[in-house]
């Protein structure tokens, strides 16, 4: 393996996405390729429906491609099980969703918690606790999904996303389902989260203002891709 | 135009499948009831008419005196139909053999119900018959044409009357369990008994009127005859107390009785469960209905139609499949029991098309209420009104709903009020007990890292939802090892009082320098028999005393007279011994010590009724002599076993103040009938008492109800594992985002699966412990309360309970969750995005 390769956290080859439908076999996606360096941030853009969702959960490892191949620091995704590609997440994944995705039965703690003992790590209450600190949830951590406003949800899911260190995360509209003004928040505690912890981030947006905070972006376009160029993020990594 | 909208909707759900789950727990509420209450309302009509052909008529009225005419005319003006017996003995003489015969004089309508079992000749086949024989004719027992030599056709004389033999009578349906007819029995029309010249002033003669007809023409015909009922006059019916049959029957509809109400209470549950889940299910379309401006009163009329729609079409479903169930069920039960059962009426169609629609508004209400308060704001915030569905008011309503079906069901307060505080109250203890247990887990701050500890987090992090969860796995579990355990307990308690080696013949009047003789036979051919009693007839004339006759003729408006063993005021069978006979125990006083002091022990049922207490003075009438005796002790007696029991009995000081008889029973085969019927030509005193088809019937009976039984424990166990399942189903769906997120966030399938197993199998065991617990001491209360028989622990449920309620919420909770492991990630994702 090269040293390219190994730099390269990400990497995508004739990527490939059909549907079976009523009305025949839907391509969603087509002939993608690129690849995504260790400590980038990557933003994924298009118009709704372009088939960027759909790319980021091939890319998690969530969904299988129906042709090509990914590779996920070094692992090659497409040839994975389920099984297999679930333990590649609990190892190297941290996740951020549009709808939170939180257990209600758990509190924001247990909430953050969870993952690092998916993953079997012992200190996973000081990790959970310290990182609801750093996103200012230090006074809420009994608390119940229920209990917190949207942006706390948000932050807690940003939280439980960056406990045990993963390699890359995965961020689907973070803020889209909030206030302009948790909307910050969010997002300048998704970047500087990322910059603390040497994270890969790969962000699907339709927010060009958020997308050009990363490194590079990737415009979809009706199933494929149209143009990668690079962010604001690049002049700051410079600076 | 909200009509073809909510229409449009209602198909669309359908096509959805989310009202399956609704439509399926009216159905099966139908459908329990429904099959249930139709094939139990069938077999308890057969086994009332068949215990009716036990005394011929559906009730009788019986005295020592002759009986008023008018009683006949005016049961006749009432629309009922009526017969009329006279019991007389007499001697039957044929060339220079005489023998002491036991007459029954019977009117041309003897039996109204039942048939008799006769043959025309001694080797021909036996038939069944509902007839009388012709003036002039005598239909003999079998043993008298041993006795007296004879065959069909010839002459016997009967007091003056000279008659033919034209029947062999093999058996009656009235033969009664422990009477003096027996072997010697004649059967005679009564329009013959003025040639015989044997029913004299002064003669010992027993009289009985037989009536049939509608229940409640009975009922009003009692009320008219009740006032006129002098103290000799006994009414009796077939469910009279202190009759084998009449207990069993009483046990068993009882039993079935209360597997209808299980089965509601389950079909409630499950219906309560999936309305719930339904709505639940509708909070976001609702909520987006509302954003996009439909008004609160269009969502309630879409709702209420979809809710009309559905019960109708399930009302429709459930009777169907219920109709062929019980069309099943029947036929199957047919092939068991020799005659058709009796149709059911329109009862089973009312009570379940009314419990479905109660259910179904009942149940769906409040959750429906809840929907249409579900706030607009949910399309953004879709926590918000998720708490709205657990409300103390649906709680209350459910509760009062499940009271008021158990209640129409049952019709019977007591039972319905003891089945319900008990389960109730139960429930509540439950509660708070899984409460703590949970919340007391949670402290223990298990961290997740395997499969045990992520179920065990998982439960105590659930506390609440766990709670409600385990009490309806418990109440599913508890009624079906209740039903279970009380159906073994019932047939091993039936089998028991007629057990293989049973006396089937009593032998009465022994004299007692004959015992010996009687005790050789019994040697040498091998007879299974059982000890000699000392018997003799009297009556109670005083309690300390002051007449009987005065003390309960004050009474008489206040008390049943229809007690056919009350033991005041009639002769009796009356004995001496020193030893406590089977099946008795002492209630209250001593079981006989040596004394010269006359004593005597009282059964309970007679001394409750008359006022007999410990220590009183009883004065008895024995042929012209009286004696005091003292009342030593109280027994119960287990009227439900074959064997003789006494209402009174004396202490051995008894023995030398009266000259006895002996009596005793014994087990008599086919081989032994002509050698005992030689014997007993010598013995001209001795009747036998033949019970063989009084036993054979008894058994009929069991058989009969033991399998419908069995039919309605399996409906139960339908219902039980359909709440199981439903519940199971609900609770993951609950789950599925907490499944969806650990997949996404990298925990392995097996994890996931195994932790569900896990948790399942502690809920289920858990739920099992518990259910055993409750239905083994609610079984001991219900033995007691509404059995009247001895309550008693079951061990093995307490093992059986947990095995099963882990095994079988375990499997299901294991497959359903490992079905969704083989859904793609991203695919379960956008589910419950």
């Amino acid at each position: 393996m090269s040293v390219l390769s190994q730099l390269n956290i990400i990497q995508v080859k004739e990527l490939g996405k059909t549907v079976s439908t009523f009305e025949g076999d839907l391509t969603i996606l087509s002939d993608i390729n690129f690849s995504v360096k260790s400590g980038e941030s990557v933003a994924v853009v298009g118009t709704s429906g372009s088939g960027k969702s759909t790319l980021l959960s091939l890319l998690a490892g969530l969904d299988i491609a129906s042709k090509g191949e990914v590779y996920l620091d070094g692992e090659a995704l497409h040839q994975l099980n389920e099984e297999q590609r679930a333990r590649l997440r609990a190892e190297k994944v941290g996740f951020v969703f549009q709808s939170f995705m939180l257990v209600q039965s758990l509190t924001a703690l247990e909430n953050v918690m969870l993952p690092a003992e998916l993953a079997g790590e012992k200190n996973a209450r000081e990790q959970a606790q310290a990182l609801l600190e750093k996103v200012g949830l230090a006074h809420r951590v009994g608390h119940y999904p229920s209990q917190l406003s949207g942006g706390e949800q948000q932050r807690v899911a940003i939280a439980r996303a960056f406990i045990g260190t993963p390699k890359i995360l995965f961020a689907d509209e973070p803020s889209a389902n909030l206030d302009s003004k948790n909307g910050q928040l969010i997002e300048s505690l998704l970047f500087d989260l990322n910059k603390q912890h040497g994270t890969t981030l790969i962000l699907v947006t339709h927010d060009e203002d958020l997308a050009k905070q990363c490194d590079r972006i990737i415009h979809i376009e009706a199933g494929q891709l149209a143009k990668i160029r690079d962010g604001e993020g690049v002049a700051a990594h410079v600076g | 135009m909200w009509a073809k909208l909510a229409l449009r909707l209602f198909f669309r759900e359908l096509r959805r499948g989310e009202l399956t789950i609704i439509f399926a727990a009216i159905a099966l509420a139908v459908l329990t009831v429904f099959s249930l209450s139709s094939v139990t309302e069938r077999i308890r009509l057969n086994i009332e008419q068949k215990s009716a052909d036990f005394i011929a008529a559906d009730r009788r009225l019986a005295s020592n005196h002759e009986l008023d005419e008018r009683y006949l005319k005016v049961a006749q003006d009432f629309g009922l139909e009526t017969a009329q017996n006279i019991f007389f003995d007499s001697m039957l003489f044929v060339d220079d053999e005489l023998v002491l015969g036991s007459i029954k004089a019977v009117s041309n309508s003897h039996p109204l119900r039942g048939k008799i079992t006769l043959r025309d000749t001694l080797e021909g086949e036996q038939y069944d018959i509902a007839a009388a024989p012709a003036k002039g004719e005598a239909w003999l027992s079998e043993g008298l044409f041993y006795t007296l030599g004879l065959k069909v056709g010839d002459k016997v004389e009967i007091g003056a009357g000279m008659f033919t033999v034209s029947k062999v009578l093999v058996q009656e349906p009235d033969s009664a369990f422990f009477s003096l007819a027996g072997n010697k029995r004649v059967l005679l029309n009564i329009a013959d008994i003025p040639t015989t010249q044997a029913v004299q002033p002064g003669s010992d003669v027993f009289y009985r009127l037989l009536f049939a007809g509608d229940e409640q023409i009975l009922k009003d015909y009692y009320a008219w005859l009740k006032p006129q009922l002098r103290e000799n006059q006994n009414w009796q019916g077939i469910k009279d107390r202190q009759s084998p049959l009449g207990e069993n029957l009483e046990r068993s509809e009882r039993f079935l009785l209360l597997a209808g109400l299980f089965g509601i209470m389950l079909a409630a549950v499950a219906m309560a469960v999936s309305a719930k889940r339904y709505c639940e299910r509708q909070y976001d379309p609702v909520a987006m209905m509302k954003t996009l401006g439909g008004s609160r009163d269009t969502i309630k009329r879409i709702f209420l139609m979809h809710l009309s729609l559905v019960t109708l079409s399930s009302l429709f479903i459930g009777l169907a499949i219920g109709y062929g169930l019980q069309e099943v069920a029947v036929d199957y039960l047919t092939r068991f029991v020799a005659n058709e059962l009796p149709p059911a009426g329109p009862r089973p169609w009312l009570l379940s098309i009314a419990i479905g629609v109660v259910c179904a508004l009942m149940f769906s209400l409040k959750p429906l209420l809840d929907l249409f308060d579900i706030p607009p704001l949910r399309v953004l915030r879709r926590s918000l009104g998720d708490k709205l569905a657990v409300s103390r008011i649906h709680m209350a309503v459910s509760v009062g709903t499940i009271f008021m079906l158990m209640w129409l069901f049952s019709g019977d307060i007591k039972t319905t009020l003891l089945l319900f505080a008990g389960t109730a109250t139960l429930m509540a203890v439950l509660f708070g007990l899984s409460r703590l247990f949970f919340s007391a887990g949670r402290k223990l701050g298990l961290s997740p890292g395997n499969s045990w500890s992520l179920a065990i987090a998982t439960l105590q992090k659930r506390a609440n939802a766990n709670a409600v969860q385990l009490i309806s796995f418990a109440l599913a579990i508890k009624l079906m090892l209740f039903l279970f355990v009380l159906k073994n307990d019932m047939i091993s308690d039936w089998q028991m009082q007629v057990p293989e080696d049973a006396p089937n013949a009593f032998m009465i009047n022994i004299g007692e320098r004959d015992v010996d003789q009687f005790k050789q036979f019994f040697a040498e051919q091998n007879i299974h028999h059982e000890a000699f009693y000392p018997v003799f007839r009297g009556r109670v004339n005083a309690l300390n005393g002051e007449a009987f006759a005065r003390r309960v003729s004050k009474q008489e408006g206040e008390q049943e007279q229809d007690d056919a063993r009350s033991g005041v005021g009639r002769e009796l069978n009356l004995t001496w011994t020193d030893t406590l006979p089977d099946g008795n125990e002492i209630l209250e006083g001593q079981w006989f010590e040596q004394t010269d002091e006359l004593q005597v022990s009282v059964f309970e049922g007679t001394a409750e009724r008359v006022g007999i207490e410990l220590g009183d003075t009883l004065t008895f009438l024995v042929n012209t002599q009286t004696f005091e005796a003292k009342v030593t002790s109280i027994r119960s007696v287990d009227w439900g076993t074959l064997k003789p029991n006494f209402v009174m009995i004396f202490n051995s000081a008894m023995a030398e103040r009266l000259p006895v008889t002996y009596f005793t029973a014994a087990k008599l085969e086919e081989n032994h009938v002509r050698p005992i019927s030689r014997m007993l030509l010598q013995y001209p005193t001795v009747s036998m008492i033949d019970i063989k088809n009084n036993i054979a019937q008894v058994q009929s009976m069991i058989a009969q109800v033991s399998l419908a039984i069995g039919f309605v424990l399996s409906i139960v166990l339908i219902s039980g594992a359909l709440v199981l399942i439903s519940q199971v189903q609900a609770s993951l769906a609950e789950r599925m985002q907490e499944v969806v997120i650990l997949r996404t966030l990298g925990a392995r399938g097996r994890l996931i699966k195994l932790a569900t197993l896990y948790e399942f199998l502690l809920l289920g065991a858990l739920a099992g412990f518990v259910a055993a617990l409750v239905s083994d001491i609610t079984l001991l209360v219900i033995q007691q309360q509404l059995f009247d028989v001895e309550g008693r622990l079951h061990p093995y449920v307490w093992l059986l309970g947990p095995l099963s309620g882990a095994s079988f919420v375990a499997l299901i909770g294991y497959f359903m969750v490992a079905h969704t492991m083989r859904q793609n990630t991203q695919g379960l994702l956008r589910k419950v995005a």
